[in-house]
């Protein structure tokens, strides 16, 4: 990186992090460190769901995820705004009303102690580890850069989030989320604009499309229906909607955004921007991997873009042989890209359908010389199952972008991981204290004491997410890893939620069972078959209710029998 | 259930009750995914065909 480079980044870091701190100014009572005194308007909140989804992940895996497979992630998204119309319907009002600070604290209102205690244990489990991926996502970015070993970049990460979070507690989590996605924005337009101008000057934006297109790189649709196919229509809109229910409605994370607002309106314009918002940002983001990938189309990429890896399995005799025919089929790629939108100008249908062919087919066998070069980097001592799709968009980053640019985009990574991880601990440690040691081990300390609880708990989960980081590369694309641990948890949590919600005649002792078998069941989906993560979240909550209707239906009529055999 | 605080629900500041909002978001929800099938459509099947 150029010294310009290095200004723009540690600028724009230390603007967000000191204009958070100074916006969280007076939060020194558990209300105000934990839920900013219930003042928060809805664009900030607006604003800081979205960056609290939107982490540095948004950035490394979803340009990647595009390159790789194309557009068709987007349709995950489709579920969000159907979640959004039900929670405001339902579930803001209720959380506003109830006067709680965490959403398992209402599941106490409503079942009982044990109920709350295990749903607030679950969420600790699901989000403890989503925090630990979401502070992994910089430290490949640095490591990339500078060539820094992982842990290290996480550990300078994680004490940086600890910092501010501790002391300016969710108000210092809110305004620098309002800052980070104003320059998030800024980054995404630099980005492609950038990509648009580094492309050959015969190939227009039309014929860029085109060729994305053509490589199959805007299926931003797919209408099969398959159980196992992460990303179609259908998984979208139904498994989706329960994963973002979950996530929107039962995840203390997300919570604890919308229950900062002022009032139940100002809370459900917050959740409807991001149902407007969500899916044209993310579509956006997915273009802009399909755009690298046109770019990449005229320039030869690395065989791998994960360059330790790369220098790890260079010396190796088979290397050479394969980096041989990478350079073969990427030049056939490049040559029958080229003709193809000689065709396509042309208007010469016959021979476009002919250069199509060729184009896909070297596509195919730039591919396998990519899949044998990761099974390569397996074979000498690397991760099983490993890929270089998170190095993607980085690699093109530091390698092509304008000097100013570059820190640019980079500090954006670096600000959206910091506040995405930063009200994920906040969260985190929100739970811990409200709902574990508040109310299981100290019930009548002072506010001070409390507070301070809190910023406590916040240091232990910064901590906690720095040591889990360090398994963060063992798991592929860092956004669908971060979903799919989401979903092991979520379908459980939301089940509670709806019985809470719409099973009136569900108690404590049926949630509380339904939430353990709802977890066995995902498990087992999980570790004996290939059903893909979107589903969990349909399969726990639908076992949560069934066996808590179950558990209901007998003990009432155990007791019915009880009463009769009694004679009362 | 338990007794919940009476907290006043403000109309949305626009279209007037919460229900044409909802309406409206989901409308959106379905323009949104045509367009997305159109846009797939366009740039992706045709050439795929036989």
């Amino acid at each position: 990186m150029s010294p310009l480079d290095w200004i723009v980044l540690f600028g724009t870091l230390v603007l967000i992090v000191a204009y958070g701190l100074y916006r969280s100014r007076g939060s020194d009572t558990v209300d105000r460190f934990l839920l900013a005194g219930k003042t928060m308007p809805w664009y900030a909140m607006a604003l800081s769901i979205m960056a609290t989804q939107a982490s540095a992940v948004t950035f490394i895996s979803t340009t990647g995820q595009s390159y790789i497979d194309g557009m068709r992630f987007v349709q995950f998204y489709f579920g969000l705004p159907i979640a959004m119309v039900i929670l405001c319907a339902t579930v803001v009002p209720v959380f506003h009303r109830a006067k709680v600070f965490t959403a398992y604290e209402y599941l106490e209102q409503r079942f009982d102690a044990k109920t709350r205690a295990l749903a607030s244990v679950l969420f600790l489990c699901s989000r403890g580890l989503a925090a630990g991926l979401t502070l992994y996502a910089p430290a490949i970015v640095l490591s990339a850069i500078l060539g820094w070993p992982d842990r290290v970049t996480i550990a300078l990460m994680g004490i940086t989030v600890v910092m501010y979070t501790s002391l300016g507690g969710v108000k210092a989590v809110t305004w620098s989320d309002v800052q980070q996605m104003i320059i998030i924005f800024l980054g995404l337009v630099a980005s492609l604009v950038t990509v648009f101008v580094l492309l050959p000057k015969s190939v227009s934006i039309p014929d860029a499309v085109y060729l994305a297109g053509a490589a199959g790189r805007l299926n931003a649709v797919t209408t099969n229906f398959d159980w196992n196919d992460r990303f179609t229509l259908w998984s979208g809109l139904i498994g989706g909607t329960f994963l973002f229910l979950s996530y929107f409605g039962c995840d203390q994370s997300q919570v604890q955004r919308y229950l900062t607002g002022s009032s139940i309106a100002q809370s459900r314009l917050s959740l409807l921007f991001n149902a407007i918002a969500k899916i044209p940002m993310q579509f956006f983001v997915l273009f802009i991997g399909a755009m690298v990938f046109v770019f990449y189309l005229f320039v030869q990429p690395p065989i791998l873009f994960e360059q330790p890896q790369l220098a790890h399995i260079e010396h190796t005799a088979a290397f050479s042989s394969l980096q041989s025919r990478y350079e073969k089929a990427f030049g056939r790629r490049k040559e029958a890209a080229t003709r193809l939108i000689a065709a396509r100008h042309a208007g010469d249908p016959v021979a476009e359908r002919r250069q199509f062919a060729d184009y896909r087919a070297a596509q195919r066998d730039l591919d396998a010389a990519r899949g044998e070069a990761s099974r390569l980097v397996e074979a000498n001592g690397g991760e099983r199952g490993f890929s270089d799709t998170n190095y993607i968009f980085l690699s093109f980053v530091t390698r092509y972008l304008p000097a100013g640019l570059v820190g640019l985009v980079i500090a954006v990574m670096f600000a959206a991981t910091m506040s995405a991880s930063a009200g994920e601990i906040n969260s985190l440690a929100t739970v811990s204290m409200v709902d574990l040691y508040r109310r299981h081990f100290r019930r009548n300390a002072s506010d001070h004491h409390y507070l301070m609880a809190s910023r406590w708990a916040t240091i232990f989960w910064g901590a906690y997410a720095v040591a889990s980081a360090g398994f963060g590369h063992r798991l592929g694309s860092l956004i669908v890893a971060v979903n799919m641990l989401g979903s092991l948890f979520y379908g459980s949590l939301l089940g509670v939620f709806v019985l809470a919600f719409f099973f009136r005649g569900v108690r404590g002792t049926g949630a509380f069972w339904g939430m353990l078998l709802g977890e066995a069941f995902v498990f087992g989906a999980f570790l004996f078959t290939g059903i893909s993560f979107l589903w969990y979240n349909v399969i726990g909550c639908v076992v949560v209710i069934l066996t808590a209707l179950a558990v209901t239906w007998f003990s009432s009529r155990t007791v019915a029998e009880n009463r009769l055999v009694s004679g009362r | 259930m338990p007794a919940l605080r009476e907290v006043p629900d403000e109309p949305p500041p626009f279209l007037g009750t919460w229900r044409r909002v909802y309406a409206g978001v989901l409308l959106y929800l379905a323009a949104i995914i045509a367009l997305c099938y159109l846009f797939s459509a366009l740039y992706t099947f045709p050439l795929a065909l036989p």
